[in-house]
């Protein structure tokens, strides 16, 4: 055998060997002087490799595979030999285990929504419902003359102040070019305007005891 | 004496005159796992435990990536147990089992860790026995440890299982065809080959010379 044909068949794998017997390709490395080194190479690699220590399990391990071991016990002693209920279980086990990342989040979001929620509970509560009057009116120079210096030909903003018992106890009129502090006494006793009306109009939809706004707005009419 | 073998694992341990199913002793570790007693849980991982992590950490080379390979692996042998046909050894099986795991967490590991860069050294951690060495010696020797360990972790995959199961577990060729699920031949090529790629590895690196790793 030549170190050629040595070499081939020692990676072709064509000889079966029984541990420890060498094989022809084995035996001519052994005694050929140009295959010696590569032989000697490859001992000493196996030698190196034979003498790495054994790597030591950690001691925390051990607990981990008796962990392991005791849930597989259970479930396989609960089954009692039911292959379908020790399939049920567990997948009901791995879907906990897949639920367990959701968990932290949800309990989270549901306690800050709630902490949310009881926050404004009192707010809501307290707060007083804003209602806003749009009045068309007919543009009449004669019947707000009376009133305040405004003329209708633009929007007026009437801002009325109720007391509890729906009364007004002030007023301010602004239109676009300024304001003008109404005084109460001079509304309620005027006669030629439906403005005392006001606290009945608003009395339809409920009580209200604030400020309240009506917006009053020119409708021109061609003849 | 050739023969072509098959892939055929029960024809592949009667051809190579492996022991053909389980020894007495697994039998009844086997019986008391499928009754479910705990003892012979308790000493299947007493027998096992302390093989399987080495020759998987000999294979991924890191050591908490291997102790969760071994838990995936008893896991396995406990649910499986039931399903174990008894037409190789007990050993032969958990080996096996370990093997496929050891190279699907490569895979996995290969896919989305390999950019990760780890803060500790594994090696760092492990046990080291007292073996009279002065502290010069034990260096050198851990040096040398190291050398090795990284070159067979360069390696091929399937070169590197091959040597791993021969020459550090010292499994027979048989043994190792039944793990492998490989004839003979391929068995005794691919220790070669790993060898081979183990001497070229250790050689061609300026750092690690194969006399001094050797002497």
């Amino acid at each position: 055998m030549n170190c050629r044909s040595a070499k081939r068949g020692q990676y072709s794998g064509d000889e079966i060997l029984r541990d420890g017997e060498p094989s022809r390709s084995e035996a001519h490395q052994l005694e050929c002087e140009s295959c010696e080194p590569d032989a000697s190479d490859l001992r000493a690699v196996r030698f190196a490799l034979q003498r790495l220590p054994q790597a030591q399990s950690p001691v925390g391990l051990r607990t981990r595979l008796r962990v392991t071991a005791s849930q597989e016990r259970r479930l396989l002693l609960e089954s009692d030999g039911s292959r379908f209920l020790r399939l049920w279980r567990r997948w009901k086990f791995r879907l906990n285990e897949m639920m367990r990342p959701f968990t932290i989040p949800a309990t989270g979001g549901l306690a800050s929504s709630l902490v949310l929620f009881s926050a404004l509970f009192f707010t809501i509560l307290s707060s007083t419902t804003g209602v806003a009057y749009d009045v068309p009116v007919l543009g009449s120079g004669a019947i707000n003359a009376n009133l305040v210096p405004a003329e209708l030909r633009s929007g007026i903003v009437l801002s009325l102040s109720l007391d509890w018992n729906g009364r007004i106890t002030d007023y301010v009129v602004r239109d676009g070019s300024g304001s003008i502090v109404g005084n109460p006494n001079r509304l309620r006793s005027n006669s030629n305007i439906s403005l005392p009306e006001i606290p009945s109009v608003l009395a339809m939809a409920q009580p209200v005891s604030s400020d309240i706004r009506i917006s009053l707005t020119p409708i021109t009419y061609r003849q | 004496m050739a023969q072509s073998l098959s892939g055929d694992s029960s024809r592949l341990s009667i051809l190579a005159g492996a022991q053909a199913g389980v020894s007495e002793e697994d039998a009844r570790i086997l019986r008391g796992l499928r009754a479910g007693i705990e003892e012979a849980y308790e000493e299947l991982i007493d027998r096992y435990e302390q093989q399987v992590y080495g020759m998987v950490y000999r294979l991924l080379g890191n050591q908490s990536d291997t102790c969760d390979v071994v838990q995936e692996v008893f896991l396995k042998v406990f649910r499986g147990v039931k399903s174990f046909r008894e037409q190789s050894s007990l050993r032969t099986w958990i080996y096996r089992i370990a093997v496929n795991e050891a190279h699907n967490h490569r895979r996995w590991f290969v896919r989305h860790c390999r950019h990760e860069v780890s803060m500790t050294d594994g090696s760092s951690l492990e046990y080291t026995p007292d073996q009279g060495l002065s502290p010069f010696e034990q260096t050198l020797e851990g040096e040398h440890r190291t050398l090795i360990e990284q070159a067979l972790t360069r390696i091929n995959p399937a070169f590197q299982t091959a040597v791993v199961l021969r020459d550090i577990q010292n499994l027979s060729y048989e043994e190792i065809a039944e793990i492998l699920q490989v004839s003979l031949g391929t068995v005794k090529s691919r220790i070669l080959r790993g060898r081979e790629a183990l001497r070229r590895e250790l050689t061609q690196r300026p750092d690690a010379g194969l006399a001094e790793v050797m002497a």
